[in-house]
Formats: structure tokens, C-alpha cells, sequence
């Protein structure tokens, strides 16, 4: 990211931090059809590559999508992970556990043709059961389009901050 | 530890508790089973010029395994000789030598203490280099598999692997090309004991359609008809499972390698492109398995799901937890498209996000944490399913049980990890070569099956 990109103007930052806080309150009360259905385009690519631990002077460059990832999904392979949510044969859901998210730092520049480059940090709180709880810090880089007067992401990588992963699983939206 | 019936009951087919959680047991298991056992290090696709290396555990222990100059591969302890610092903090990457971060000693790509700061001013001439290499473990490698030992007593690792290489040959070489390992793997922490996982992918085809029947009722294909164990199957029809003179063992269900692939066209077509050239090299009953779907440990912490093409290392962390390490298997000769497809498929699944693997993790820790009561602890664990329904075969090594959906693997594991524990070493392992199978007593199963059938 160069810092010469063209911020948007404050209406469209306000708009695109209303988005942000709408995807959060349907992640938080369980509506993801919804969230797939009103915030995500088809042409979507949904990644959280894996970085290794490498010295500084190793010359190997950054994974790729065709490089090992956490999620590396498409519209279809999201849905799928939505849909599994709604089978009620999901027994660790159920009892359902409590998410909680914080989007912040949200800086968006105007990539042109009604699309915007956003970056912004997400927190995960997760509690499970009777005593689980993690905390998953993430950088989130999306590239969001105009629909009609809200938006839909195309992009989204999520860059999280830890090698090795300290909760069972990373499933959740993010 | 005695060679009571106490933490394993071979007879019964059940377990103490304890064994997933009592330290002095873990401790135990450290030294006699971690101890002696060849560990998963890593595969020469993840390291293939000199210089790579990886860094990796042995149960608890730190490891370097690094590629020497002349193609072979050496590991060493992760610390250093001088007062202890870890050596290396490079997940992998390609050095010269290693140099530790405290005082600077540099360590050779073979371990050996190569220079060391200050030397003639400081140590007067008096420090022995050539003693003071880093720690070796034994290493050697099966199909391209790399393991490393640190018993200068255990076997080789092809006799570790014994007759179950009859069956890892069908795949780990399968038509020529055989397998490589595809990282960096994907890490996560799982509250846990080691065994719960390992015994889960030796034979736990039980719990396929429970415990993963949301996963598969989206995946659908071949193995939707398990989802919530409603259909009525023919399971006798479906499968096998097998257990080992070292515990190493599987199961597998029929004509189902890439049943949890929905994108599978590449994966299936090398499938059918190959199977021939299997049966011609290994015969029929082999190239059967070849097609099928295989859940697998290798003892003792080594697992992997081939068909998805899964391949996971559980590393200890004390009795109550794990690090899951997870590497995709790809046929080495498969064109990149079909690596990489089978590689998104396989984590789509089994990766830390993964549909069926979110669905394990729960289990696994709760049938841990759970004997943390007292009452609960002193209690015992069933692993009877298909007692009975399992032998010797005339055509497969080993133990052969009679359905995917069985706990003869199970019993097969828990009996090799008991061997283990009492063992003082392995000559005494060695000692029960002979009758290592005489738990499983219906000694004519399969003869009168096969019998019965003509
Ligand atoms: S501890 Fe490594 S150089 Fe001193
Ligand atoms: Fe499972």
C-alpha cells in the first residue's frame, strides 16, 4: 500500500464503516445467509494465506492462492461453510457459542470504477462452553465494490497474527 | 509399571483413564514410547536442496533436520552445547550454518560446532570443538518419508514399519511417482492428550457419520449416506480396518479415496489413470485399497487421511495438550493444477478451518479434560466394537477387521503402546515378535469367512 492512494471522502468512510459495523451484527447474531446473500459478490476471493517464520534475509517470496492457506474459498466453497451452519448437526455449536468483533483503523482509498481498497485490524473474541475463551488478531485487506447505494466485498485477506493457531479451529467469518 | 491389565486390558478391550491424563503415565510414554519410536520428521519435497532445513519437534524435543551437501539428511537438538539457547528460529529456509543467538557459536549444516567467537584469546586453546556438536538423532527415510530416533537400539525404520509396509507401499509409491508433502504446514494448539487424535484416525470410521454429519450432509457424494448414520448400510461390504505388529494401522472404506473432494476432477482422473498400473505392480486386492478412502496412524503420533490426502502430526505438550500439525500428501507426478486443487480440497476439510476437522476438535479435548475428576478418572474406556470379527488373513498382513466400522485398529494401537510402556527396552519388544497378535484369538475368521463364501 503506498501512502500517495486517494483517501475517499468522509461520506463514503462513514458509509463504508456502516457496512463494516452491519457484517459485524449479522456475524454476531448468526445471520449468515444473509451476510453471503447482501455483502459478498460472487466473484469473491476469500483467503488467509499462511506466513512461515523466515529470516529476514530469506528470499523466498510471499505465498500465492496456489500456496498452502486457511481459507482459500471462492462463493460457492463459503456458501457451503455457511450452509453446514444451518444442518443442526453442528454439535459444538450447540449449545450456540458467543462471538464478539472489533473493526477498527479503517483507512479505504478510491481504487476507481465504484471499487475501494480498505484496510482495517479486526479483533475475534470467542467463549465457548463454560471456561474456553480466544482472542485471534487479524489485518484485514478487502477490496469492496458499490452496489446500489451499499457495498459488497472481492476481495478479502486476512493476514492473522500468530504461526501457530491457539484455538481448536478457525471457524468462523471474519 | 507393571504388566498388569490396568492401563490397557487386552482381553476386556478397554483402558484406564488415565491414560489421557496422569503425568507420571505421560512421563512414562516420553521416555519408552517418544523415546524409542521412529517420529514423522518431515518429507525430502519440503527440503530439496542442500542447505534446507525445517525445524520440527521429536514429541517435546526441538529438532533441525537439514539437507547435507551430499543428499542425505541429518537432525539435531535445537540447543546449543554452550549453555542451552535454541539454535535455530526459522520455521525453514536454506543456511550455511546456524549460528546461536546467546554467543554466537555457528553450527554447521550437519550440526557439527564449526567456530566459535573469541576462541584462542578467550578459551586459551582448550575448547574441544569436535565434542560439542549439537545432539544427533538417527535418521532415515521410507519412500521419501523422512524419521528420525533417538533409541540407538530401535530397529531400523523399515522394520519399525514392518508389514505395514505392504500397505504404505501401495500408495506412498503407488504407480512410480509416489507422494510428496506440501507445507508450510498449517499449526494449531488442540487441548488435548496425543492419543485421542492418533486412536481417532487409526479407526475411528464410528464416528464418521455422527460427529461429522453436518459436514457431510454439504460435501454430499459417496459418504453422504453416513451423515446421522440413518441409511442402512452394508457395512461388512464397505471395508476393513487393520492393525500392525508396531500399531501402525488404518481403515478403509471402498472405492472412496476422494469422497470428501467436492473439486475432484484432477484427483480422480490421476486416481483412474494410475489404479491399473497398482494392481499390475502390487495386485489386485492392493489396487482395491489404492481406490479407497484410508484414515491412518503411524505410531505414534503420525496420522494422515489418504484419499483426502490429509497429513497431520500430532505433537505432545504435556499430557493435556497438542500442537496438530497439518501438511497436504500429492501424487509427486500430478500435474500443479491437480496438486493444488487436491491440496484446497484437503485443507478445505482437514485444515484448521476445515469443515470436518472444526467438528473433531471438541471431542478430542472434552474426552481429555474430562478426567480431570477424580471420580471420572478411576474409570475405564470400551474399545470392544467387532471383538471377534477380525484375524488373521490369508492375504493381508497384520490383523484384519471386518468392517471400516470397528475398533480393531483401536485395540491394535493400545496393545503396541502397552508392549511399549512395560518393554525395559526393545530387545524385549523383539522378544514378542512371534506372538504379538495372539489378543486378537478368533484365529479362523477370516478362513471360515472365506470358507462359508465358496
Ligand atoms: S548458548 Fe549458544 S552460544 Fe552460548
Ligand atoms: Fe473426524
Amino acid at each position: 500500500m503506498s501512502v500517495k492512494q486517494i483517501s475517499v471522502a468522509q461520506d463514503v468512510h462513514f458509509a463504508i464503516e456502516a457496512h463494516y459495523r452491519t457484517e459485524v451484527r449479522l456475524w454476531q447474531t448468526g445471520q449468515y445467509r444473509e451476510w453471503l446473500k447482501e455483502m459478498v459478490a460472487e466473484d469473491i476471493h476469500y483467503w488467509m494465506p499462511i506466513y512461515e517464520q523466515r529470516f529476514i534475509r530469506d528470499r523466498r517470496p510471499d505465498p500465492t492462492p496456489h500456496d498452502a492457506a486457511i481459507y482459500n474459498d471462492d462463493y460457492g466453497e463459503l456458501k457451503q461453510r455457511v450452509e453446514r451452519l444451518y444442518s443442526g448437526t453442528v454439535w459444538m455449536e450447540d449449545p450456540p457459542s458467543k462471538i464478539r468483533y472489533m473493526v477498527s483503523n479503517v483507512e479505504a482509498f478510491d481504487a476507481g470504477d465504484g471499487e475501494f481498497d480498505v484496510y482495517s485490524n479486526v479483533v475475534v473474541y470467542r467463549n465457548r462452553r463454560q471456561l474456553e475463551m480466544t482472542v485471534h488478531t487479524l489485518g484485514r485487506e478487502d477490496k469492496l465494490r458499490r452496489v446500489g447505494d451499499d457495498f459488497q466485498v472481492f476481495r478479502r485477506k486476512l493476514n492473522i497474527d500468530a504461526r501457530v493457531t491457539q484455538d481448536k479451529n478457525l471457524y468462523f467469518f471474519c | 509399571m507393571t504388566e498388569d491389565a490396568h492401563l490397557v486390558d487386552n482381553v476386556e478391550s478397554s483402558q484406564s483413564r488415565e491414560i489421557f491424563w496422569d503425568k507420571d503415565v505421560y512421563n512414562l510414554e516420553l521416555e519408552r514410547v517418544f523415546g524409542r519410536s521412529w517420529l514423522f520428521l518431515g518429507h525430502e519435497s519440503l527440503l530439496p536442496k542442500p542447505g534446507d532445513f525445517i525445524t520440527t519437534y521429536m514429541a517435546e524435543d526441538k529438532v533441525i533436520l537439514s539437507h547435507q551437501q551430499d543428499g542425505s539428511f541429518r537432525a539435531f537438538i535445537n540447543s546449543c552445547t554452550h549453555r542451552g539457547n535454541q539454535i535455530c528460529h526459522a520455521d525453514s529456509g536454506n543456511a550455511k550454518a546456524f549460528v546461536c543467538n546467546y554467543h554466537g557459536w555457528v553450527y554447521g549444516q550437519d550440526g557439527r560446532l564449526v567456530d566459535v567467537p573469541l576462541e584462542t584469546r578467550c578459551y586459551h586453546g582448550q575448547l574441544d570443538k569436535a565434542k560439542l556438536g549439537a545432539k544427533h538423532v538417527r535418521v532415515e527415510t521410507y519412500k521419501g518419508f523422512i524419521f528420525g530416533c533417538g533409541d540407538a537400539d530401535a530397529p531400523s525404520l523399515e522394520e519399525y514399519l514392518g508389514e505395514f509396509r505392504w500397505y504404505l507401499d501401495t500408495i506412498w509409491e503407488g504407480a512410480g511417482g509416489g507422494l510428496e508433502l506440501l507445507g508450510p504446514p498449517m499449526k494449531s494448539i488442540l487441548a488435548c492428550n496425543w492419543k485421542v487424535p492418533t486412536e481417532n484416525f487409526v479407526g475411528d470410521g464410528y464416528h464418521v457419520g455422527w460427529t461429522h454429519a453436518g459436514a457431510l450432509g454439504q460435501i454430499g457424494g459417496e459418504l453422504a449416506g453416513l451423515a446421522g448414520n440413518r441409511a442402512d448400510m452394508p457395512f461388512e461390504e464397505l471395508g476393513f480396518q487393520f492393525t500392525t505388529r508396531h500399531g501402525h494401522g488404518f481403515g478403509v472404506i471402498n472405492n472412496a479415496a476422494a469422497a470428501i473432494h467436492v473439486k475432484r476432477d484432477g484427483w480422480a482422473k490421476y486416481l483412474a489413470d494410475t489404479r491399473a498400473e497398482v494392481g499390475r505392480k502390487f495386485g489386485p486386492e492392493r489396487e482395491e485399497l489404492y481406490v479407497g478412502h484410508w484414515n491412518c496412524s503411524i505410531f505414534p503420533s503420525c496420522s494422515f487421511l489418504y484419499g483426502t490426502n490429509t497429513f497431520k502430526v500430532w505433537h505432545p505438550r504435556g499430557p493435556h495438550e497438542i500442537e496438530v500439525w497439518t501438511y497436504t500428501m500429492v501424487p509427486r507426478d500430478a500435474d500443479a493444477a491437480t496438486k493444488s486443487m487436491i491440496q484446497r480440497e484437503a485443507t478445505r476439510s482437514f485444515g484448521t478451518a476445515g469443515t470436518l476437522e472444526s467438528d473433531d476438535g471438541e471431542n478430542m479435548s472434552s474426552a481429555t479434560h474430562v478426567n480431570r475428576g477424580n471420580i471420572t478418572r478411576d474409570g475405564r474406556m470400551d474399545s470392544s466394537m467387532g471383538v471377534g470379527f477380525e484375524g488373521p488373513h490369508p492375504v493381508y498382513p497384520g490383523i484384519v477387521g471386518s468392517s471400516f466400522i470397528g475398533e480393531t485398529s483401536h485395540r491394535g494401537f493400545y496393545r503396541f503402546w502397552k508392549e511399549m510402556l512395560d518393554a525395559p527396552d526393545w530387545a524385549a519388544v523383539k522378544a514378542n515378535d512371534d506372538n504379538w497378535d495372539s489378543v486378537f484369538t478368533n484365529r479362523d475368521y477370516w478362513a471360515d469367512k472365506i470358507e462359508a463364501a465358496e
